[in-house]
């Protein structure tokens, strides 16, 4: 008989240890959270700046590269010497026909027209959706944040329902036309699977447990923010739904998770009751899925909702900007957990917007809301003066 | 004597279980020898990777899990198989 892996169920004996990689904050003069907000600038008036950002930023990201950049699974995208403007996108979706074998038959490469193939254009659009973003938000250049070609393959197996990055390519499936419809559908799961390669190529969190819960988070996360950010939907638009459009209407269900509301997204007699949880409270152990990384992932999630609720306007920008920033700049070991993730978030919002800025105080309140960190008092930063203590003749009273 | 499939993660998420009761099966016989004859004991560890399926197999006294990659061969069939009886 053989044993199922041992499974780190929750992660919890993991405590956080700063890496010790430099930070590639010290060795510039502009952060590069400014630099990407410069580089984003579409005012005329601040042409040239944008242009030096974006310039700056991309030479920061050749350093990241050239620095540290782990490629945990080896890779074949490599470009030699570029014919490439930065930040353009790279596509090409091959259509493996069927079977499972990849990449398959090359059938769309970029700038090459639209055909009749829905996969094949939803793909194409998806990619190029998730690129805008992280180019035009965070100054990512591509999931390795130095232009790597994005391959996707389409019609992936026999009604296959699934959707994955293998560490080189997204893969698609058909879905099996009773439960889900195709896996492209959705531009939040394109996304999802694109970011997946960000975080190999940053955090790299290990997918099990609590780091793969938060692995599973970011993907959802960035999947959600590339949905909203090519609708144009602000955190009050949005559906903060993952996978919208995926079941077919003999499904009872809307999508794959609700963001807004983890545990609500179905509730279906072959498929169950969306097992979710929203809080700490509901926290799933279980050996299945990585322990539960699909599941706990809703806690997370939830409190990312709960910062682009409680700040307002478009989630991409102060909420997305906290995400990413943290993801990438190497604050997170490969192992932490909810309690780590929450710290580092609170950091970077104390960093980029103010110790004590409602930015902060969002995220603070947003960890202790969904139970990962003790409740705090309300309100938060102000407390209100000590009131002076009574004057009596005779006593000096202390300076003011 | 019974086999039960458990496919878990997947990008859903969702936790799929399909079960074959083998004495009810027009060929139990079959059946039978075909789930004497699977490697239970050759299986390996493998590493989690992002939204890849993992199966549970479990037929008294064998219990497996199976990362997608490693559903090959005779496990494959199994799969299948079960899949069928099931009309899915
Ligand atoms: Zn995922």
């Amino acid at each position: 008989m053989t044993k199922t892996r041992g499974c780190n169920v929750g992660g919890r004996c993991q405590t956080l240890h700063m890496d010790t990689r430099e930070l590639h904050t010290t060795c510039t003069i502009v952060p590069p959270y400014l630099l990407v907000r410069l580089a984003k600038l579409d005012d005329p008036r601040f042409a040239q700046a944008a242009a030096a950002a974006r310039a700056s930023l991309l030479r920061d990201s050749q350093i990241r590269q050239l620095r540290g950049g782990a490629h945990p699974f080896p890779y074949s995208g490599a470009r030699t010497l570029p014919a490439r403007t930065p930040g353009e996108s790279d596509r090409t979706i091959s259509d493996a026909g069927g079977q499972e074998r990849l990449p398959g038959r090359r059938v769309r490469a970029e700038g090459q027209p639209a055909g009749t193939d829905p996969a094949t254009n939803e793909a194409y659009d998806g990619l190029g959706a998730t690129q805008n973003l992280f180019w035009t938000q965070f100054g990512r250049d591509s999931i390795d944040g130095n232009g790597l070609p994005m391959d996707a393959t389409v019609h992936y197996g026999k009604q296959y329902d699934n959707a994955f990055w293998d560490g080189e390519r997204m893969v698609f499936g058909d879905g099996d036309g009773q439960v889900f419809t195709r896996f492209t559908i959705s531009p939040s799961v394109i996304g999802h699977e694109l970011t997946h390669g960000v975080t190999q190529f940053t955090a790299n969190l290990t997918y099990q447990g609590q780091s793969g819960a938060l692995n599973e988070s970011i993907s959802d996360v960035f999947g959600a923010l590339v949905e909203q950010h090519v609708k144009n939907q602000s955190t009050a638009d949005a559906s903060w739904l993952i996978g919208e459009g995926l079941f077919t209407d003999q499904v009872e269900g809307v999508a794959l998770r609700s963001m807004k509301a983890p545990g609500t997204a179905y509730n279906d007699d072959v498929l169950g009751k969306d097992p979710q949880p929203d809080t700490m409270a509901g926290y799933v152990e279980t050996e299945d899925d990585n322990g539960g990384v699909h599941l706990n992932s809703g806690i997370p999630n939830r409190a990312f909702y709960l910062v682009a609720d409680a700040l307002g306007g478009n989630a991409w920008e102060t909420p997305g900007h906290i995400w990413y920033e943290t993801l990438t700049g190497g604050a997170l070991a490969s192992t932490s957990d909810f309690v780590a993730f929450a710290a580092a978030t609170a950091d970077t919002a104390a960093r980029l917007y103010g110790n004590g800025g409602a930015a902060h105080d969002a995220v603070m309140r947003a960890w202790a809301t969904v139970g990962v960190v003790a409740a705090i008092p309300s309100p938060l930063p102000q407390q209100p003066a000590p009131p002076p203590p009574p004057s009596r003749p005779g006593v000096p009273r202390p300076p003011e | 004597m019974k086999v039960i499939v458990s496919r878990s993660g997947g990008t859903a998420g969702i936790r799929l279980t399909w079960e074959v009761r083998v004495e009810e099966q027009p060929d139990p016989n079959t059946w039978a020898e075909f789930l004497n004859s699977l490697p239970w004991d050759d299986v390996t560890d493998s590493e989690a990777t992002p939204d890849r399926f993992a199966y549970r197999i479990r037929c008294a006294p064998h219990e497996v899990v199976l990362a997608e990659p490693q559903v090959n061969g005779p496990w494959r069939d199994l799969v299948n198989r079960v899949r069928a009886a099931n009309g899915m």
